[in-house]
């Protein structure tokens, strides 16, 4: 009883005081607890490091070789034993933002050359939406594409006429700003739609998915 | 005003849901919900990945609990939920990764406790609930999702709650492991990208409304009732507006 009901009763009373707090302009309330929120959102975020790091720690001393698995996993250990050792130096003042340089030399680069191979993987993917699978949608899906990719080429192309650079963003903003945007919006409307019917469940306390 | 309106539609939505939800209780039949592929995909899952030996893998994206991404992030938990007790019943628990530190204690909870109900709560491989990367680093995140779908034996990749352009990464990886996927976000931006890997995906909303289609509750299904009448509701105020602005000029 206690262990179903006291979760319910604690998510119902602040889920309608957070909810009184913003309805009628009390920041108090929903800052504060807000505050808490964040406090045990850190928290959680420790216990994922914890995880993170007992898992891959696992796998590395197991010596698995699982395509090679163990070995992107001592990677990832000791990376972070290395970051953690220069914030333990930034922290003593051993070093100055050894922490930050090591982010932005490693983890930036690394983050950027993955985004930018998106493109390449979302050209890729498209090929292969088309041979696998050949629908009206995924031909309109592709073609659409294929010609905002040569309308956007055109628009900043110097060697073409004034009128075809026209043409092409006239078709661009047909595009995006009518079709894509209407599409855009529809599923918003029905996120919101059902975000707002979900938390109304949640806070009459119909639905308990924190609650095992 | 602002005040009076959202109150007024909290209050409506409560009255419709439980109106709705005493109809659902009273009928003698059980209401036929409008089918969506990809459910019955997800549906397939479990079986054919207990038939091969293999596993699962659920990613719950990078919606933290305590943000705007609250409400898509608890539905992907919903999904987590019966998957995980489909697999732990078969002995075969879904590997699940989080791009949030407030994911990983509920994708604990609910596949520690269908464990348990398996009656195997002590067998948990190691790694099956797993933080990737907070969710301020989306490409590490997907990095790491990728990572784990190279290195376990994987027939399915469902990712479901908040991604991003990164979902990319992760769909290509899947792809070319030719594993089938599941994907279901509240990004427009996420979705558009994932529409180039499968077929099975749930639109925003649709997200939303898989607990009502995975427990099929009096008061889920009414409040999926009360998000039609919402929803026309909308559509008419929006259509209603255009032809006063066209008329009015």
């Amino acid at each position: 009883m206690l262990r179903r009901g006291l979760p319910l009763a604690i998510a119902v009373i602040f889920g309608i005081l957070t909810l009184v707090g913003l309805l009628f302009g009390l920041p108090e309330i929903s800052n504060l607890i807000l505050g808490w929120a964040a406090f045990l959102a850190g928290i959680a975020l420790f216990l994922g490091v914890v995880n993170l790091l007992a898992v891959h720690t696992s796998r590395f001393l197991r010596n698995r070789p699982v395509g090679g698995g163990n070995v992107y996993s001592g990677v990832l250990v000791i990376s972070w034993l290395i970051v953690f050792g220069l914030g333990i130096a930034d922290l003593f003042g051993w070093t100055n933002n050894a922490m930050n340089q090591a982010f932005q030399w490693v983890q930036v680069p690394l983050e950027a050359a993955l985004a930018s191979m998106l493109a390449f993987f979302l050209i890729l993917s498209g090929l292969r939406m088309l041979q696998g699978r050949r629908t009206v949608w995924t031909t309109l899906f592709f073609v659409t594409a294929v010609l905002v990719l040569f309308a956007n080429a055109f628009i900043s192309s110097p060697f073409l006429p004034g009128s075809l650079n026209q043409l092409a963003l006239q078709f661009r903003n047909l595009i995006q700003n009518l079709i894509v945007t209407a599409g855009i919006r529809g599923i918003l409307i029905g996120v919101a739609l059902g975000i707002i019917t979900l938390t109304v469940r949640i806070l009459i306390g119909v639905e308990r998915p924190y609650n095992k | 005003m602002e005040l009076i309106i959202t109150f007024s539609i909290i209050v409506i939505v409560i009255v419709l849901i439980f109106i709705l939800a005493r109809r659902q209780q009273s009928a003698k039949a059980p209401t036929l919900l409008r089918p969506f592929s990809a459910h019955k995909a997800l549906k397939g899952q479990v079986g054919r990945a207990v038939e091969s030996a293999s596993r699962l893998h659920i990613s719950l994206g990078r919606g933290s609990l305590i943000g705007a991404a609250n409400p898509v992030s608890l539905s992907a938990v919903s999904i987590l939920d019966r998957l995980a007790q489909d697999g732990c019943a078969n002995d075969t628990p879904p590997i699940t990764t989080v791009g949030d530190g407030t994911l990983l204690p509920i994708a604990d909870n609910h596949v520690r406790f269908a464990a348990e109900l398996a009656g195997n709560s002590n067998r948990l491989p190691n790694g099956t609930i797993q933080f990737v990367a907070d969710s301020n680093n989306p490409f590490t995140y997907a990095g790491g999702v990728t990572n784990v779908i190279q290195q376990e034996k994987i027939l399915g990749n469902i990712l479901v709650g908040q991604f991003g352009q990164e979902i990319g990464i992760i769909t290509e990886v899947a792809s070319r492991n030719q594993i089938n996927q599941v994907i279901g976000s509240d990004d427009p931006l996420a979705l558009a990208v994932a529409t180039t890997a499968t077929d099975d995906i749930m639109i925003g909303e649709e997200l939303l409304a898989s607990p009502a289609y995975i427990e099929g509750k009096p008061f889920q299904i009414a409040s999926l009732q009360v998000q039609d009448i919402l929803r026309v509701v909308v559509g008419l105020a929006i259509l209603g507006t255009a032809v006063y602005k066209l008329v009015t000029g």
